[in-house]
């Protein structure tokens, strides 16, 4: 029994023992199956992320290019206006050239440089610029660029950029790779309108560099500016030579004319010395004849007739003539070669025109030629010499009373202008032609008109007003028609 | 210390390796020379420029090497030299050159080097080693290892690789009167020299961990067991061609980062090239089993990272003078090594980088450095027990002090 009880119990507490680690192993399971639905979820997230890491990696990637290539053009851009304004304000060939430095070069992402401009004399192309290659290479890329020259030549022709990414013949391609031993390229025009043309080389040997289509575009762009800065080299060569030319040309001239001036200076030089030595070995012997003359004529000597008187008359009257051309010449000589000291002194205008009038008044009357005076009223006094500025009067007045018929008019003008007094002395005569109003103050000149061949005269009197105003610092001028009357105006300083 | 550095922009050799004589020399007077440190762009890596310096240095030594631009206090300078004269005050230093690296292994001539290195240091004490190799190198790494397997396995290396116009053409090294390729040079530090070391990039790992189930060397073959290729394929839908084409700049800006348990930063590994069968040629080592993911950076990620480089480099020059009469984090010069993968990404904003260096510095200081194609540092966790790595697209900051 008890054996029986006891095998019961031990069957009852096997099978809850049983049930038991059912239970357990069920929830073992169960806790199992829900780790394992965690690694799962867990591993799905993990792949998820990694999925999500993916997407990332993609847009980082593109953004990044894209960041790249915005910096990239900015830094060219700003190496490119670097080198536009270096290229442009220069106005020498070889300097334009020069002013693309290597750390600019570098900067728009190439490292090597050459410029070749076409020369026509030459049929061959010279070089210009040379960035990052050694002599050696230089020779060779010289050299070997003969071979190129009709494709060169083509390209400047048709204006046309090449680069890595435009080219698309690979032959030609890999051998500019070859010639100027680099990994990428852009070659450009230089065209300018002035002179020789040309084409720019850039490259680099870097593997590292991503070639875009902006390059090409940056590079064409330094090829116009530098066709440009050329041109304008060019021209300004241009102005330049013929600037210098004209120059040159101004100079002999005005060497010329120097020698010229320094010619006629001694000349009228000698003609003074010659007209003053002449005047004065005149005047002793017309002293003599005039005083014997008047010896003759005073019949101290005894009687002499009537015909002989008038002859000596004749002899006295051509004597003074005579000696009043001489005075004159010598006045101007002296005047000319500054021998005459004008005594410059404060003298009243109205003063010098009244005493002048008087002494022409029995000439005016005699033709009934009214005088009109008209003074300013603030006349001012003049700095003048008293006897040459009432010979200045005597001589203008002397030749309006000649050239103007009776019942004419002669008026004197005065007026104030800025530090000098202008005084004109018009008469309504017969008037100056045209063509001789700029001879008359010349020396021995005389119009050629009736009264002249009438009335005789020396024609020194206006060569001597205008030696003695311009010895004042004054000027002389003249305004006439032919037929209605003349004006002769002249300035003298105010006092 | 006592430092004189010149820099030219003349493109002229003579004339530049003459001035920065000139500005160096004046600048350290009438102390003692005892080593010359030269960075050139390419077009100024000639034995003339070697010469003239050479010549006017006597017996110190000259090491240096070219680069796609040279960094300096006036700014980044695409065509130019930089000298620096040092008067080393207590500081011990031997310098050496190893050539022809592809003739033997690349671990060969690390130990080669280490061993140069050693036999040249009088000194009792070593602090540092300073190295530059060519930049062409495909086992930067083993050359790193063999130069640890002599001066130590934690040894701090700090280094760079030259480089060229991102051509990947050829690189140059500068040991005395010789521009040398396919060779390092390295310097070691001993003596009273402090130093401190800050290298940062500043990209983010994005997307799932994946493990590199097949590699060798700088070749990953397969990932997750699928050739290694798929994972830009995947991420881009891209095929191999269009990769191919686009390689330099998608692995610039996404390149492969190794997680690293315990460093702040994943260790970055630019692409090279694609292999036929779908393999990724790194500049670098990787191994099998590392996690690896694709990273993702930003120019603001980028100047950050200078920035932490800076201030990791003054604390750590800091901490070295501690219980020293000179203390705090002023450097006497302090080494820009870049990436030029960083230059090509900021391009630009590439003088930001420096001024962010420079204001991050704090005072004024010499600033001497270059662009190069892989950077060698030491991983800051304890777990790697200070061994020098081949990084890419660090920035990497050597402050160095009395």
């Amino acid at each position: 029994m008890d054996s029986y009880n006891l095998f019961n119990i031990l069957g009852l507490a096997s099978i809850f023992t049983i049930i038991a680690l059912a239970i357990v192993v069920a929830a073992k399971i169960e806790k199992t199956n829900q780790l394992q639905a965690s690694v799962d979820k867990l591993k799905k997230s993990l792949e998820e992320m990694d999925e999500q890491a993916k997407l990332i990696v993609r847009t980082d990637i593109e953004l990044n290019k894209i960041q790249e290539e915005l910096d990239k053009k900015i830094s060219s851009l700003y190496a490119l206006q670097r080198l536009s304004r270096a290229v442009s304000t220069t106005l020498e060939e070889t300097q334009i050239f020069m002013s693309v430095q290597r750390t600019n070069l570098e900067d728009i992402g190439f490292e090597k440089a050459a410029a070749f401009l076409w020369s026509n004399k030459e049929q061959r192309f010279r070089l210009c610029l040379n960035i990052g290659y050694e002599q050696e290479e230089l020779n060779l890329i010289v050299s070997n660029l003969k071979s190129y020259t009709e494709y060169c030549l083509k390209l400047i022709k048709q204006a046309k950029a090449i680069s890595s990414i435009s080219l698309q013949d690979m032959t030609i391609k890999a051998r500019i790779n070859e010639l100027f031993k680099v990994s990428y390229f852009v070659l450009s025009p230089i065209l300018s309108k002035e002179g020789d043309n040309g084409f720019l080389f850039v490259g680099t040997d870097s593997t590292d560099t991503v070639l875009t289509e902006g390059d090409e575009e940056l590079v064409t762009i330094l090829a116009n500016e530098i066709g440009q800065a050329l041109e304008n080299a060019r021209l300004f060569d241009k102005t330049w030579l013929a600037q210098q030319e004209l120059e040159k040309k101004v100079e002999e001239r005005t060497k010329e004319l120097s020698e010229a001036l320094e010619q006629i200076k001694e000349v009228s030089k000698r003609k003074t010395d010659f007209i003053s030595a002449v005047s004065h070995e005149l005047r002793t012997p017309l002293t003599s004849i005039k005083g014997y003359a008047s010896i003759l004529l005073s019949e101290k000597l005894g009687q002499i007739p009537d015909a002989v008187k008038q002859r000596l008359d004749k002899i006295n009257r051509h004597s003074d003539e005579l000696t009043h051309l001489v005075n004159d010449l010598l006045d101007i000589s002296r005047i000319e070669s500054g021998k005459i000291i004008m005594k410059q002194e404060a003298q009243d205008l109205k003063e010098i025109i009244e005493v002048t009038t008087d002494l022409m008044s029995v000439q005016l009357k005699a033709k009934d030629i009214k005088l009109d005076v008209v003074l300013a009223q603030d006349a001012p006094r003049i700095e003048a010499d008293r006897n040459q500025i009432e010979r200045v009067f005597i001589n203008l007045l002397g030749n309006a009373a000649k050239f103007t018929p009776e019942k004419g008019t002669i008026t004197i003008t005065t007026a104030s202008t800025d530090g000098f007094v202008k005084i004109d002395v018009s008469d309504t005569g017969i008037g100056i032609p045209k063509e001789a109003q700029e001879a008359i103050f010349d020396e021995f000149y005389r119009v050629d008109n009736e009264i002249n061949q009438q009335v005789k005269g020396t024609g020194l009197g206006l060569s001597l007003v205008k030696h003695i105003v311009e010895a004042h610092k004054g000027k002389i001028w003249v305004k006439s028609k032919p037929g209605e009357g003349t004006t002769f105006s002249f300035t003298f300083p105010k006092a | 210390m006592k430092i004189g550095v010149g820099v030219s922009t003349q493109k002229n050799v003579a004339s530049a390796a003459r001035e920065i004589w000139d500005q160096a020399k004046s600048k350290i007077g009438k102390e003692t020379i005892d080593l010359a440190i030269l960075f050139t762009s390419v077009d100024l890596s000639t034995n003339s420029l070697l010469k003239v310096i050479k010549n006017n240095l006597g017996g110190s030594p000259l090491a240096g090497c070219s680069s796609q631009a040279i960094i300096t206090n006036h700014g980044i300078l695409r065509h130019a030299a930089a000298l620096v004269l040092i008067n080393c005050q207590g500081i011990d230093i031997s310098a050496a050159s190893i050539e022809n690296i592809k003739a033997r292994t690349a671990l060969t001539a690390g130990e080669e080097l280490g061993n140069k290195l050693l036999q040249g240091f009088r000194g009792s004490h070593r602090e540092l080693g300073m190295f530059f190799c060519d930049g062409l190198i495909e086992e930067g790494s083993q050359l790193i290892l063999g130069l640890q397997e002599r001066l130590g396995r934690s040894f701090p290396i700090a280094g760079a690789s030259a480089s060229d116009n991102l051509n990947y053409y050829k690189t140059y090294l500068y040991f005395n009167r010789e521009v040398i390729s396919d060779a390092a040079v390295g310097i070691l530090w001993g003596g009273k020299l402090k130093f401190g070391l800050g290298i940062r990039h500043g990209w983010k790992p994005l997307g799932k961990h994946r493990t590199v189930t097949k590699s060798y060397s700088n070749v990953i073959e397969k990932i997750d067991g699928k050739p290694a290729v798929s994972i830009y394929q995947d991420y881009f839908a891209k095929d191999t061609a269009e990769l191919r084409k686009d390689l330099k700049y998608i692995s610039t800006l996404y390149p492969i980062g190794i997680y690293l348990e315990g460093e702040t930063e994943y260790l970055l590994r630019n692409i090279l090239s694609i292999g036929d069968n779908g393999s990724l040629i790194c500049q670098g080592d990787i191994s099998v089993g590392s996690q690896i993911r694709l990273m993702i950076g930003t120019k603001e990620s980028c100047l950050a990272a200078a920035r932490q480089a800076v201030l990791d480099a003054k604390k750590g020059l800091a901490i070295s003078r501690l219980g020293l009469e000179k203390k705090g984090s002023a450097a006497d010069i302090v080494f820009v090594f870049d990436s030029a993968s960083r230059y090509s990404l900021l391009k630009r904003n590439a003088d930001q980088e420096l001024r962010t260096i420079k204001e991050a510095l704090q005072e004024e200081v010499p600033i001497v450095g270059f662009y190069t194609y892989g950077e060698q540092a030491p991983l800051k966790s304890i777990n790697y027990h200070g061994q020098a790595h081949f990084h890419n697209q660090t920035v990497s900051i050597l402050a160095l002090g009395g």
